[in-house]
């Protein structure tokens, strides 16, 4: 997506944050002077090493932590609080135990401001439409326990699609599962946050990974972060035609930029590990 | 999430099909290992190792030792044979004592249950979300816990006298504690991103309470009523020998006093079965109010 001049969607302008551990008041920063302008309908990925802050920042996005300095905005108006407007997808889906999959898809809904205006009968329609996108019909009642890795990352993206967001944040939603499973969602992911409709159509989406061929595959542009303060080390653009298939995989291009942005992450990773 | 649970998404979209023939031939190889001369395993080895079977034969076991010990003893006022408690059991039912007490003692152990759980849940919840409360309170209630609740009985005899309300003093204090220091940890230790994933759905603060942070806390609190149940049960006894004109307690005794160790004998026994089965039908209701917590350590 090409940068233009229309206002960004989101607006992170020198985003710092810094905690103070409980016991010894000892400060670590966790994330350092982060400026980024993110317009509607782009997929950004953000890649780095562990402890480069890539899910503080989503915290952050989300309102639910606050920068320490600097200002995080919204077309045009400063997060102050976590909103329905921007979803967050967890890493290990944080999926409500006691609720089967139906009503883990409903909650937001039911429970809270996406559904304050929707009779009844919209809302289960809604539900049911995401429960049919993500392909668990068949499995509305069953509980998480009952569910595979796979399922339980579906319900979550159903529950975050059923919220209406404009906004997706998603922090490592494929990293629990299996090398197949997980390639098989990422074309479902981007399906589903709509790579065939027109770019006007498409929610913004934020996604966490540290798995670099994902991010080539899934993003508009990758965000690489380093570590220790967390950093914004590079912006790469990924200019690769959508809707991408199984097969971009295997062109020169696809792996020229996982080799660029292993480039920039594969010293603090040597590092980490020694 | 168990580990059990772990295991399974890695595998094929139904894998608890697949999964009782393998713990099946675990089961036969376990045998097969156990069995002698690593012959096939017997019909007999097999049904030897029931749970049921196995759990008879040391109630077996259990009863002959009795009957040895008592036969050693030979003085039935201080330790009858099993075979005089059965009849002075019989006895007791068929006369209704057995009924007409253990009613009673159960009566009151489930009102001072109720009690205790209407006092120590909203206190916990309150102590469990706020600091401030927790620190005004904290102390007291750690100062007052290690006081076993039959210490308080012979006070308890000055204030309400031997009646009703003693037994129910007690069994609710007893029981408050329980539930109250579980009610807290189940409140402390929900699952932060569940909170933070219904904040992000536009859920609000009464909500995330109502519907995330109590169906979280609940099995844990229900972990604090089952061991609220077995620390009332064991006071009940005491407050009753003492401080009351009925229930299981006082008919033992009732019974010492006339030095009818049999009917003592028969009690007890009454107390341990009334205890199990009270403890089966709490474990019923947790299943039925928290089946998700099935699986998981506390279930």
């Amino acid at each position: 997506m090409a940068t233009t001049n229309r206002a960004p969607k989101l607006k992170l302008s020198n985003v710092s944050k810094e905690f103070t551990a409980p016991g010894t008041g000892q400060r670590t920063v966790a994330v350092a002077d982060v400026s980024l302008e993110i317009q509607s309908g782009e997929f950004i990925c953000v890649v780095g090493p562990s402890g480069c802050g890539k899910s503080t920042v989503l915290n952050m996005v989300a309102g639910l932590a606050e920068p320490s300095s600097g200002t995080i905005e919204k077309d045009g108006v400063p997060i102050t609080g976590p909103g329905a407007d921007r979803g967050v997808m967890f890493q290990d889906y944080a999926l409500f135990p006691w609720l089967n999959v139906r009503d883990n898809i409903g909650f937001g809904l039911r429970h809270g401001t996406p559904g304050k205006e929707l009779s009844r009968s919209t809302r289960e329609e809604r539900v049911g439409h995401y429960i049919e996108l993500v392909g668990l019909a068949g499995s509305e009642n069953k509980y998480p326990h009952q569910l595979s890795g796979g399922m339980r990352q579906r319900v979550a993206l159903a529950r975050l699609l059923a919220n209406g967001p404009d906004i997706l944040l998603l922090d490592e939603p494929l990293g629990a599962l299996d090398a197949q499973t997980r390639l098989i969602l990422q074309v479902e992911l981007l399906r589903i946050w709509g790579e065939t409709a027109p770019a006007e159509q498409r929610k913004t989406a934020i996604f966490i990974t540290h798995d670099i061929e994902e991010t080539v595959f899934l993003a508009d542009r990758v965000v690489v972060m380093s570590t220790h303060p967390g950093r914004v080390k590079a912006v790469l653009p990924v200019d690769l035609p959508r809707p991408r298939e199984e097969t971009i995989r295997a062109e020169p291009r696809f792996g020229h930029l996982a080799e660029e942005i292993w480039g920039l992450i594969r010293d603090e990773a040597y590092r980490a590990i020694a | 999430m168990s580990s059990a649970a772990e295991r399974q998404h890695a595998g094929p979209p139904q894998p608890s099909s697949l999964q009782t023939p393998v713990l099946q031939r675990e089961l036969d190889a376990t045998h097969t290992w156990q069995g002698p001369g690593g012959a096939k395993p017997s019909q007999i080895t097999r049904w030897m190792s029931k749970r049921g079977v196995i759990a008879i034969r040391s109630f077996v076991i259990f009863i002959a030792l009795w009957w040895l010990l008592a036969l050693w003893v030979n003085r039935p006022v201080q330790l009858p044979s099993p075979l005089r408690v059965a009849i002075a059991l019989g006895g007791l039912i068929a006369a209704g004592e057995v009924s007409e007490n253990a009613l009673i003692s159960v009566s009151r152990l489930g009102i001072s249950l109720v009690i205790a759980a209407v006092l120590a849940i909203p206190l916990g919840f309150l102590m469990g979300l706020r600091r401030e409360a927790e620190a005004i309170i904290d102390p007291v209630v750690e100062l007052l816990r290690p006081i076993s609740g039959i210490a308080w009985i012979p006070l308890a005899l000055f204030i309400f006298g031997v009646g009703d309300i003693l037994p129910l003093f007690i069994l609710v204090y007893v029981a408050f504690f329980q539930i109250l220091l579980n009610t807290i940890a189940g409140v402390r230790n929900v699952d932060q991103r569940l909170i933070a994933a219904a904040r992000t759905m536009g859920v609000g603060r009464w909500a995330v309470l109502r519907y995330v942070i109590i169906p979280a806390a609940l099995p844990t609190v229900m972990v604090g009523i089952r061991l609220a149940f077995a620390a009332a049960w064991a006071a009940i006894i005491a407050a009753e020998l003492i401080g009351a004109p009925s229930g299981l307690g006082f008919a033992i005794e009732w019974y010492r006093e006339l030095l009818m160790s049999p009917k003592v004998f028969a009690f007890l026994v009454v107390i341990g079965i009334v205890g199990y089965f009270a403890d089966l039908a709490l474990r019923a209701l947790q299943r039925w109010l928290t089946p998700w917590a099935q699986g998981t350590e506390l279930a």
